[in-house]
């Protein structure tokens, strides 16, 4: 199975109800193309990096998306969203791949549970755990 | 640590991800991309870095895909 996140920033002038039935009309095109929505997660407003056509913040919103044959709705959907200038940025990107080869690696070093990774001293001293959450 | 006088010591420098056991690098994650754009928020080279090559590369695609989404600044002046 192909998965995607489709990811894309909303003008935050439009109301977040507005958003909500932005968004249900690309998963709706994205669900009539034959994929499935398979998560969904609303970041609200987060400031910018830098000012995209001179606004300072902007509404994140994420999909997951899975799909089971070869054809789906997104190009069609990235179309609409280029075209809709409510929509300051959007991103597709195919993730499959790249967790597959992720997991791959994993099961080589970490047999099993990858809860507990620690085990003893480090050989190397200067390996200082940064931060844990995600 | 009290480290012996030698004047060209070096800290070994490890791979982030390598010793993280990160394998998916994630353009959401910003926080972990933070760490890798210095102040002029150019990305850090492996030299100083230490990121072996088989993760800069997906470091590098994380990072320029946050940069389009306004999640991590291109540069800052």
């Amino acid at each position: 199975m192909r998965t995607y996140e489709l990811m894309f920033v909303v003008d935050p002038r439009v109301a977040d109800e507005d958003v909500v039935t932005m968004t249900q009309e690309y998963k709706n095109m994205i669900a009539g193309g034959g994929s499935q929505i398979t998560g969904e997660e609303n970041w609200g407003r987060r400031k910018l990096a830098y000012p995209i056509n001179k606004l300072n913040e902007g509404k994140y919103v994420l999909l997951y998306i899975g799909s089971e044959g070869g054809k789906t709705a997104l190009p069609e959907v990235e179309h609409r969203m280029r075209q809709n200038d409510k929509i300051l940025r959007y991103l597709t990107v195919r993730t499959d791949e790249d967790l597959k080869r992720a997991a791959r690696r994993q099961p080589a070093s970490g047999a099993g549970s990858p809860a507990a990774p620690d085990t003893g001293e480090a050989p190397a001293p200067e390996t200082a755990p940064q931060e844990e959450e995600a | 640590m009290a480290r012996a006088r030698k004047v060209f010591f070096r800290r070994r420098k490890v791979c982030k991800f390598c010793a993280d056991k990160i394998d998916y690098i994630d353009y959401k994650d910003v926080k972990l991309l933070q760490q890798f754009i210095p102040e002029r928020s150019k990305i850090l080279p492996r030299r100083i870095s230490g990121t072996c090559a088989n993760h800069q590369r997906p470091l590098q695609q994380a990072i320029k895909r946050a940069r389009h989404l306004a999640l991590i600044p291109f540069t800052t002046d």
